[in-house]
């Protein structure tokens, strides 16, 4: 028999197993299925946080306010002291009632909590763009620090600090993505390899007159894994539908809002999806595996 | 064809299901091997396909030292063995075709040449009108034609059966023992358990005898009333083949053998009763 023929044996003698138990044959597609979405949701909120992270990182800033009591002139000073700063990409001044006119633009709802105040309620500040090939330079941080220590400012505000934040949140997304996924994967291929058992229990007759006549044990045992292969892919391309339906609908329901542009502007790419069923079809692979190599046909 | 040597087999706990069995069975005889419950029949048989190992001794099937068979290779030995038993062994699920083409599927022969492997196992049995249907519609008799058809498809160099008579009625058991000579007679090497004594001094043909796992005679007897068998001339095998002086008359033991119980040892590594048959 040829490899050909035997796949294809193993792939029919699978489809009709899967058919006869339909019922066990979708708790296992459906315990993996349910973790892959979980891992798969994981996967898909992380790589958005880490691109919207990177574009970000591409925008990043220092602003540094002025305290109340500074002066046009010292904002001015400032501003072009702050431009010959050699990790400076550009800088802009704005000025106490520049930065009124700004929040009312940019929160019109809350127009109000500055309308009606005398003196300039936000203080006057440099925005200075960061040049990224000097984001990361110990000399930057020696630089802010001098600034903070200056007479006139006020604080320092380093984008720096929150992205770096948030990139350890994105870290604790994915580790706790891939405790989880595993956790339920762990119990999916335990699903499968019981269901696998189970349909080799109620073929243990065919099985002994297989070997009876002659057949080797890859070609008895083939089908087998071949079920639990496609178990795996059944449960991985349920999850990868799930995933993008959820993502439809988050977008749909939701476009403008923070969560869905935060953590699902982009769908998954083709390479991670098929990496998501091929997950699936190994877990399935294994549980058959494991499961034939507990307990002997 | 068979040869086993001082072959001893003990189960877990000590119980001696074999104990120093030697005998020769050359190509083309039909041996009977007999005894009563618990005598080590089935062990034996079971050795010989390799469904168990011996605790000593050496068994040659076909010049193959069995018991040195690494696992991997143990279906290639059986594909040259076709077994039957008394339950029949068939799957209920699959039609008769299905039970009957397990080898060729698994030997990777198209549907074509399955189907006609399974005409021509089936044809020799007197089913090959049952192909399509399912063995709980068939009688006892007919499910264990189907099961010798399964052992027959490949056409396998030795038949073994452990006690295929054992759930038929006599005529039914008559007939499949018919069906066994037939096989014979075409030049496999038969060997049938039985405990059935009426039916071994009826046909006759070499005995082995074993008691409480000791091979106690071997000997040839002369059948009281053995059944005519004969091929048809398309299916007589070519001139100098296995069985091919049986093919032609009908088969019954030779006279010249000793036979009762105890009996020397006359025929091993003679010709079967196929070859040897006048």
């Amino acid at each position: 028999m040829t490899l050909l023929q035997a796949v294809r044996y193993f792939l029919r003698e699978a489809t009709v197993n899967l058919l006869r138990g339909f019922r066990v044959s979708l708790v296992a597609v459906l315990t993996i299925a349910v973790s892959l979405l979980l891992g798969g949701s994981f996967l898909l909120a992380s790589r958005n946080l880490a691109g919207s992270v990177t574009r970000w990182r591409g925008e990043m800033r220092v602003v540094v306010y002025l305290k109340p009591e500074a002066t046009s002139q010292d904002l001015a000073r400032l501003a072009a002291e702050a431009a010959r700063e050699p990790w400076a990409a550009g800088v802009e001044a704005v000025s106490a009632p520049e930065a009124r006119t700004r929040f009312q633009h940019v929160f019109p709802t809350l127009a109000d909590l500055v309308e009606g105040a005398q003196d300039d309620p936000l203080p006057a500040s440099i925005e200075i763009g960061l040049r990224r090939d000097q984001a990361a330079r110990s000399g930057l941080d020696r630089r802010l620090a001098a600034w903070r220590r200056r007479p006139e400012v006020a604080m320092v505000d380093d984008d720096r600090e929150w992205l770096a934040q948030l990139e350890t949140a994105i870290s604790v997304v994915r580790g706790v993505g891939l405790v989880l996924g595993g956790i339920l994967l762990g119990a999916a291929i335990f699903t499968i390899g019981s269901v696998i058992r189970l349909t080799a229990y109620l073929h243990h007759e065919e099985i002994a007159v297989m070997r009876l006549v002659g057949a080797t044990e890859f070609y008895i045992r083939g089908p087998f894994y071949a079920e639990g292969l496609l178990q795996g892919l059944l449960g991985g391309a349920l999850a990868s539908g799930g995933l993008y339906t959820a993502f439809r609908l988050a977008h749909s329901r939701g476009a403008a809002s923070l969560l869905p542009s935060l953590f699902a502007a982009e769908f998954l790419t083709a390479r991670q999806l098929a990496a998501l069923v091929a997950v699936g079809a190994l877990a399935g692979l294994l549980g058959a595996v494991s499961s034939l190599r507990r307990e002997p046909l | 064809m068979i040869q086993f040597f001082h072959v001893s087999k003990r189960y877990p706990g000590g119980q001696t299901a074999l104990d120093q069995v030697s005998f020769e069975i050359a190509r083309g005889q039909f041996v009977f091997l007999t005894g009563p419950s618990g005598a080590g029949k089935t062990t034996l048989l079971r050795l010989i396909f390799r469904e168990e190992t011996p605790d000593d001794g050496q068994i040659l099937v076909n010049g193959r030292n069995v018991a040195s068979i690494p696992p991997r290779k143990i279906p290639y030995l059986r594909r040259t063995i076709g077994v039957v038993f008394q339950d029949f062994r068939l799957i209920p699920r699959k039609t008769v075709f299905e039970n009957v083409t397990y080898l060729p599927r698994v030997l990777g022969c198209d549907s074509k040449q399955q189907k006609q492997l399974a005409y021509q196992a089936l044809r020799r049995v007197g089913l090959a009108h049952r192909m399509n249907a399912f063995p709980l519609e068939l009688s006892g008799g007919e499910q264990q034609r189907v099961a010798i058809a399964r052992a027959l498809v490949n056409e396998p160099e030795i038949l073994i059966a452990d006690e295929p008579t054992g759930n038929l009625d006599p005529d039914l058991a008559r007939e499949i023992l018919r069906l066994f000579l037939e096989v014979n007679l075409r030049g496999t090497t038969v060997l049938l358990a039985t405990h059935d004594r009426d039916t071994i001094q009826r046909v006759g043909r070499r005995v082995l005898a074993l008691d409480r796992g000791r091979l106690v005679s071997d000997h040839e007897l002369a059948g009281s009333d053995p059944p005519e068998i004969s091929l048809p001339p398309a299916e007589a095998p070519p001139p100098g083949a296995p069985g091919e002086a049986a093919s032609t008359a009908a088969l019954e033991a030779p006279a010249d053998f000793d036979v009762g119980p105890g009996a020397p040892t006359a025929s091993a590594g003679k010709p079967g009763a196929a070859e040897g048959a006048p």
